[in-house]
């Protein structure tokens, strides 16, 4: 009874007015975002003076060649290491969501080892034809993906059901015969072993506005679509039978998150290579910082997600420079020990 | 008076011809100068089959491949070099040339801020970085070498590019009339091609076979390549050494120094079960150095006349 | 309210699971104002029958009527503003606070776009504290103990405002002074919103003292439907679950209770 006394009209009890908290929790990641770039900007392989990096970006210079790095070289990278944050949190924490599997990732329902296979192949095919195939290897890639992504589908399907442990078993098996074929390629392969062991690992060096300007649009919408299913998403959290008594059609709801989110992921996956750890750990931390509601956690997510990869992307360049490392390599070299840490801290908190 | 007005016309005549003569000079110097200039702009097919258009002289230029640095060097262009890969080691003075990391993923930024008129690419694993450069305004050319030919076809290509065409040529001519004596030589001769092996100093052997740099120059030089029939670098298992029984083991290495020599030759020799090898037997095992065989440039030709040596030595 | 039209009708529910028949020619109606009681031993198929009834499952024969409305015909969402369910068990896969598990209850009533309103909160908090578990409110629902929580999934179902509220084994957990208050909260919504309540039990006695009406399952079948006192003698209890307790009569009220 003393609980009652301590209210605040607005929010009633101590309801959170969860638009509010939205609001703010995005303007502040917009503007995290912002500085996280900036800062980003800062390094790579060439040294320059933050105030000509200003002054490059308030007169939009592209004429001499430290232009040329910053708005052609730089930024895109940066861009599309946010691109490709936001998607593989976002998607990873709606997958988590819907499979109620706190070790679910986005790739658990067989999307990037199609998408590895794809690529792979098609790096194959450069060598062996001669001729010059980096440009359609996204395509090579997406086609990959969709192929395991409906061989996933396809063995899951009972009649009209899509069963959910079904889905993940299913994942799994296709996730195992296509890295199969994947190290049978590698196996075989000489020269273009070195290129296909980069795009495992995860590429943005070739990151460029015509790509951004390709994925932009399927990331944002499809993001939004994940998002409006945020309160469906949350009753998903009770169990297959609640869910269905509090209304929601479960079949239809995981059919539309499995297909927006592994498309999703397709396309960013076909251009930057795989990489890892992001959509496990990121969803983590921030059902850590803003609690498991899907409505707020979910954009949490992608922005957490989206400074995450930022930052390890300038680490990328700028560690070994000029030589650089493979992206998927820094997310897990960080990735792996956080998510330990998130583990000893659940246990010793003694949640599940 | 007639005669100062002689003089004067005379003095005219004079003047008018000098002038006559120094115009006649500019204009000359003028055409043989433009006539340097009128190769330019130039259009040119790549080996990625590109098409480049070169619009001047390229003054600085980077090579991202040790096969290319050797070439520019050959045709005397170093000074107008300003870019380098890690691994252009030869000749020295590579060394003062400013490096632009590994041979890939090629260091955009830095290539960029070397302001290049021409980046000379192998091809490769570099081709995923080349669209990136071109769309940024840069001229890439991408040389391909896999075979002698191509080598010396690129050797025009890169003199084309940069507007001296004639001593491409001259270095053209030059290697083909070394190769063309070693050829004739092996035509002529009656003795039986030795059988060659190439090893290698590390425990997994990979050899060349049919279709690689090593495997023609040795064709070339009047031996015959044990793993001849197989295609491209292959893993072969020691037991098919044995079996093949070849005459001579070549084993290409980055370190010429003594120890290392006599160390390579001491673990062939020492190698289980190829005691019985005519090569070891005999003790014609040869360390070489790699960059001859392996980077398609100018000194294929050495290598070449280095192995026409070896096969043709006194026992 | 009692209307001669019943709120719920099953009219020759036949059910299998694969090839196992659980529930075979189940005819029943349940009226206005009624609280049911479906109870029989393991196996009778109780929980089946409720699932049917909610809608989870779908019977391979048979009609059921909602309101007079073929079931299928219901969309799910309204169906949910309809029907209640209270789980006999349940784990949440991740850590929500109380308050946030029982707002859900809220879900089929907001839509995504205008979201809930102070209404909403208002539904909820009185939910918990109708079932005095608003202490509990800013807990993590994995820290909280089996009777506590069975209390926030009945202010859950509570805070989805239904006609009809289903519960199964709701008291399995509860202490005894809970236990009295659950039925008494639970009688009482008959008299606002909810206009039947349907609740399976293992606890005989616990039965006859909440139901109007019990309904006795025996492999799958209705062996006899009626009052506590009807349902409840030695002859059933020797047929339908193979013992022989003792019958007495409740010192104060006029109900039949089981001891051993």
């Amino acid at each position: 009874m003393k609980y009652l006394t301590e209210k605040n009209n607005k929010y009633l009890y101590g309801y959170p007015n969860w638009k509010y908290k939205a609001f703010f929790v995005l303007v502040f990641g917009f503007i995290a975002i912002l500085i996280t770039g900036f800062i980003g900007l800062n390094f790579g392989t060439i040294s320059i003076q933050p105030q000509k990096i200003l002054s490059i970006l308030w007169h939009h210079n592209t004429n001499d060649s430290l232009g040329i790095i910053i708005w052609e070289l730089r930024i895109p990278r940066l861009i599309m290491a946010m691109l490709a944050g936001m998607t593989l949190a976002g998607v990873g924490g709606a997958f988590q969501g819907i499979l109620r599997n706190p070790l679910a990732d986005p790739y658990i329902l067989g999307v990037s080892a199609g998408a590895a296979l794809g690529a792979c192949t098609g790096i194959a095919l450069q060598f062996i034809t001669g001729k010059y195939l980096t440009n359609i290897l996204p395509i090579f890639a997406l086609i990959g993906s969709f192929i395991s992504m409906f061989l996933v589908y396809f063995f899951s399907k009972n009649k009209s059901h899509l069963p959910m442990t079904d889905l993940l078993l299913a994942g799994v098996a296709v996730n195992f015969f296509f890295s199969a074929l994947i190290t049978l390629l590698l196996a075989v392969s000489n020269r273009e072993l070195h290129s296909m062991i980069f795009w495992l690992m995860g590429d943005l060096s070739n990151s460029s506005w015509q790509k951004i300007s390709i994925i932009f649009l399927p990331v944002f919408a499809g993001s939004f679509l994940l998002i409006f299913s945020s309160l469906e998403l949350n009753a998903m959290a009770l169990g297959e039978e609640e869910a269905l008594h509090l209304g929601i059609q479960t079949e239809k709801l995981r059919l539309r998150i499995f297909v927006i989110g592994s498309v999703m992921i397709a396309i960013v996956v076909s251009f930057t290579g795989l990489i890892g750890f992001v959509g496990l750990v990121i969803p983590h931390i921030a059902r850590l910082i803003v609690g498991p509601d899907h409505r707020i956690m979910l954009p949490v997510s992608a922005l957490i997600g989206a400074i995450f990869l930022i930052l390890c992307d300038t680490i990328a360049r700028t560690v070994l420079a000029p030589t650089e490392i493979p992206i998927g390599a820094i997310t897990a070299i960080i990735g792996a020990p956080l998510f330990i840490h998130l583990l000893k801290r659940r246990n010793e908190n003694n949640e599940y | 008076m007639n005669y100062k007005n002689k003089t004067n016309k005379e003095k005219n005549k004079v003047i008018f011809t000098c002038f006559m003569f120094v115009f006649v000079l500019f204009i000359i110097a003028n055409i043989t100068g433009t006539a340097q200039d009128n190769l330019f702009p130039i259009t040119l097919i790549d080996d990625s089959g590109f098409k480049i258009v070169i619009n001047e002289k390229p003054e600085r230029i980077i090579s991202a491949a040790p096969s290319n640095t050797e070439i520019i060097y050959t045709l005397n262009l170093e000074d107008k070099l300003v870019g380098r890969s890690d691994f252009c080691n030869y000749p020295d003075e590579t060394k003062d040339i400013e490096s632009i990391g590994k041979m890939s993923p090629l260091n955009l930024e830095k290539i960029i801020s070397l302001n290049p008129d021409l980046v000379l690419s192998y091809g490769g694993f570099q081709l995923k970085d080349i669209p990136r450069l071109r769309d940024l305004g840069i001229n890439v050319l991408v040389i391909r070498s896999d075979t002698i030919q191509e080598m010396i076809q690129g050797i025009g290509l890169i003199a084309h590019a940069c507007g001296i065409p004639e001593k491409g040529e001259e270095l053209i001519s030059q290697i083909n009339e070394r190769i063309n004596w070693i050829s004739f030589q092996v035509m002529a001769s009656s003795r039986q091609k030795p059988k060659v092996f190439v090893g290698s100093n590390f425990d997994s052997i990979w050899s060349p076979g049919n279709g690689t740099l090593f495997h023609e120059l040795i064709t070339l030089a009047g031996g015959e390549n044990i793993l001849g029939n197989q295609q491209g670098w292959v893993s072969i298992s020691p037991e098919l050494v044995a079996e093949r029984e070849p005459d001579i083991i070549l084993v290409p290495t980055g370190i010429m120094n003594p120890e290392e020599i006599s160390k390579i030759k001491k673990d062939i020799m020492s190698h289980p079960g190829w005691s019985n090898i005519p090569a070891i037997k005999n003790n014609q095992i040869f360390a070489v150095n790699e960059d001859l065989f392996y980077r398609a440039g100018p000194r294929l030709v050495d290598g070449l006349e280095l192995l026409y040596e070896i096969f043709n030595r006194k026992k | 309210m009692n209307t001669k039209e019943p709120t719920i009708t099953l009219k020759d529910i036949s059910f299998s699971y694969e090839k196992t028949p659980l529930l075979q020619d189940i005819n029943l109606s349940v009226f206005s104002g009624e609280f049911i009681g479906i109870i029989g031993p393991n196996g009778s198929g109780k929980t089946t029958l409720l699932k049917l009834i909610s809608g989870v499952l779908e019977p391979q024969r048979g009609k059921i009527l909602i309101f007079n409305k073929d079931i299928t015909n219901i969309p799910r969402k309204k169906l949910a503003k309809i029907i209640s369910v209270v789980p006999q068990e349940s784990h949440v896969a991740y850590n929500y606070k109380a308050k946030e598990v029982v707002f859900m209850g809220r879900i089929p009533h907001i839509t995504q776009w205008q979201g809930e309103t102070l209404l909403d909160y208002q539904i909820s908090q009185n939910a918990m504290k109708k079932t005095d578990s608003l202490c509990h409110a800013e807990k993590g629902i994995h820290q909280i103990s089996g009777g506590e929580m069975q209390r926030i999934y009945i202010a859950r179902a509570l805070a989805q405002t239904p006609k009809i509220l289903m519960l199964d084994e709701f008291a399995s957990h509860l202490d005894l002074n809970y236990k009295y208050e659950m039925i008494k909260i639970l009688r009482n919504t008959l008299q606002e919103d909810v206009k039947c309540i349907i609740s399976v039990f293992h606890d005989l006695n616990l039965a006859s003292f909440c139901a109007d009406r019990l309904i006795l399952l025996n492999k799958g079948k209705v062996e006899i439907s009626g009052t506590p006192q009807e349902v409840i003698n030695n002859n059933n209890l020797r047929k339908v679950y193979r013992s022989h307790a003792h019958i007495i009569q409740h010192p104060e009220l006029a109900i039949p209770q089981v001891i051993m």
